[in-house]
């Protein structure tokens, strides 16, 4: 089942995340991709994430549907003006990648080319707007397409950020511009996510909570100090540090089966997407102890 | 105004470096509050110089140095102290550089400072940018407040993922633009503006080099 059936037929959905690497050996992605093969719903391939070069996602995109892996295309506004961006986007649909993710995208300074121009000539609202217009036979300009795309657009949205009001209203303004779905940034409260949700219901969008696996209670509160809208509470931080060095790992995947369950079993919100960080091999495991296998 | 700054010296002397005499504009207005191009700043460029056993034939602070015709008009009482200089070195902003570039058809031109941005001044000699000349001002919709500049990514629809308790992802010294913006339109009471969403900008409005003819058509062909 696609991931867009999935999703509208109501099923849990999983999706991960693999991150291109940088340069052209791809044996170990291309494992890690196998590893979710049959298990996750869809795969996001991250655009040039924290603003650091690296493959293209279309070009990975490719080679996940090639393997028979549904892709999520990330598609950040930082790197390409508005013609750069749809002319891609035709490209994404005749290669056959069906789903795209529309994010601004870290800004250059975060990464390892911080002297480049950073484009952003259009933004995540407006990348929303124009799928849909591609989506609808036309260009940004309202210029006839001969042959429409067909994606499933979705978008991102931080419930834990400070102030919340603001990023409330962008995400409004997302469902407006066509965002069929959000995968949102990591959250650990579950409570706290509950009420965001109890906003989010209001619109017909399906929603995938963001989680992080936390390998460490040092990696908790790095994320806490200087990831912007993440908030790992401090009794996730101490039952890291109580399982001790060896076993903080094993905490982490405990935490996060726990949290799947319970967003499942309460039905909190339509699906999850799990961000293993470098640990994506852990998924399978992680997806086994949530009874997701 | 237009916010300078000085250039290195011994990079700028580098640029310098085939010329031996020269003639010194400043400017009396941004450069002036800038500290880059005042009356005070000719005479210690005047006195660098000299110390480097270069020749200063004269200074000249024009009222708007970027006035190409004032600047030229303005100059003539300083005629002959800009035939005896090899080349000119202009002490304001690049607009006032390239006046001199104008009216000096024949001599080199230099520029001592670095032209950074449309600047407000804040307290004395402490700039920020507020505007980006974009063409198309969407002040009305925002607030008053830019995130065409304000805004690292100049984004048009709200706060990106990186806002963190009202300091912006790409530096802590940076308030969100957003937060800002929505702190300012909650107060006005206008948060329904900041619900509407903004189209993509007409970067053709800001398309370089941009001229402008202000004045009535007639009035120019008489
Ligand atoms: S919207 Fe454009 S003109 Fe208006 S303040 Fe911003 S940059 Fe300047
Ligand atoms: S944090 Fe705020 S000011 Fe900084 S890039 Fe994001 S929206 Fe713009």
């Amino acid at each position: 089942m696609s991931f867009k059936s999935a999703l509208e037929s109501g099923k849990f959905v999983v999706t991960a995340e693999v991150g291109p690497p940088k340069g052209t050996d791809i044996k170990k992605i291309l494992h890690e991709a196998e590893a979710l093969k049959g298990k996750v719903d869809a795969l996001n391939v991250t655009d040039n994430q924290s603003a650091v070069m690296r493959i293209s996602s279309v070009s990975f995109c490719k080679l996940l549907l090639e393997m028979g892996q549904e892709p999520i295309l990330q598609m950040t506004c930082r790197d390409r003006n508005r013609i750069g961006l749809q002319s891609d986007l035709l490209g994404a649909s005749i290669l056959g990648i069906k789903n795209v993710l529309c994010m601004t995208g870290d800004h250059p300074n975060a990464g390892d080319h911080k002297e480049a121009k950073a484009v952003y000539d259009i933004e995540s609202v407006q990348l929303l707007e124009i799928v849909d217009s591609l989506n609808n036979g036309k260009d940004m300009m309202g210029n006839e397409l001969k042959g429409a795309t067909d994606f499933y657009q979705g978008a991102v949205v931080t419930p834990e950020s400070v102030p919340l009001e603001p990023q409330l209203i962008k995400f409004e303004k997302k469902v407006t511009a066509g965002a069929k779905f959000f995968q949102t940034q990591a959250i650990y409260d579950i409570e706290r996510f509950k009420s965001f949700m109890g906003h989010a219901r209001q619109f017909p969008v399906k929603i995938l909570a963001g989680l992080v696996l936390l390998k460490s209670a040092g990696m908790a509160n790095f994320m806490n100090k200087f990831v912007p809208g993440i908030n790992v509470p401090q009794n996730l931080i101490d039952e890291l540090k109580n399982a001790g060095k060896e076993k903080a790992l094993d905490a982490g995947i405990d935490i996060m089966a726990r949290h799947i369950r319970q967003l499942r079993d309460e039905k909190i919100c339509d699906g999850v997407h799990i961000m293993a960080i470098g640990a994506e091999d852990k998924v399978p495991e992680i997806m086994e102890r949530a009874g997701l296998l | 105004m237009i916010i300078t700054k000085k250039k290195d010296f011994k990079e700028f002397l580098e640029s310098i470096r085939d010329y031996k005499s020269f003639f010194l504009i400043g400017c009396s207005e941004c450069a002036s509050l800038c500290g880059t191009g005042g009356e005070p700043e000719l005479a210690a460029m005047k006195e660098a110089l000299e110390a480097e056993g270069k020749k200063v034939t004269g200074t000249m602070l024009p009222k708007t140095g970027c006035q190409t015709l004032g600047t030229k008009i303005e100059l003539k009482k300083d005629k002959e102290a800009c035939a005896a200089a090899e080349a000119i070195i202009v002490m304001s902003c690049g607009a006032g550089t390239q006046s001199a570039v104008e009216i000096f058809p024949d001599k080199p031109v230099f520029p001592s400072n670095d032209t950074l941005f449309l600047g407000n001044m804040t307290r004395f000699q402490m700039f920020d940018e507020r505007c980006s000349l974009c063409g198309q001002c969407i002040l009305d919709k925002t607030g008053g407040i830019c995130p065409v500049t304000a805004c690292p990514k100049g984004l048009l629809n709200g706060p990106c993922g990186g806002t963190n308790e009202g300091k912006c992802e790409v530096s802590p010294d940076i308030e969100c633009a957003w937060v800002r913006i929505y702190n300012r339109m909650k107060k006005l009471n206008r948060l329904d503006d900041m619900k509407k969403p903004l189209r993509p900008k007409n970067w053709a409005a800001s398309r370089k080099p941009a001229t402008l003819i202000a004045r009535e058509k007639e009035e120019v062909k008489k």
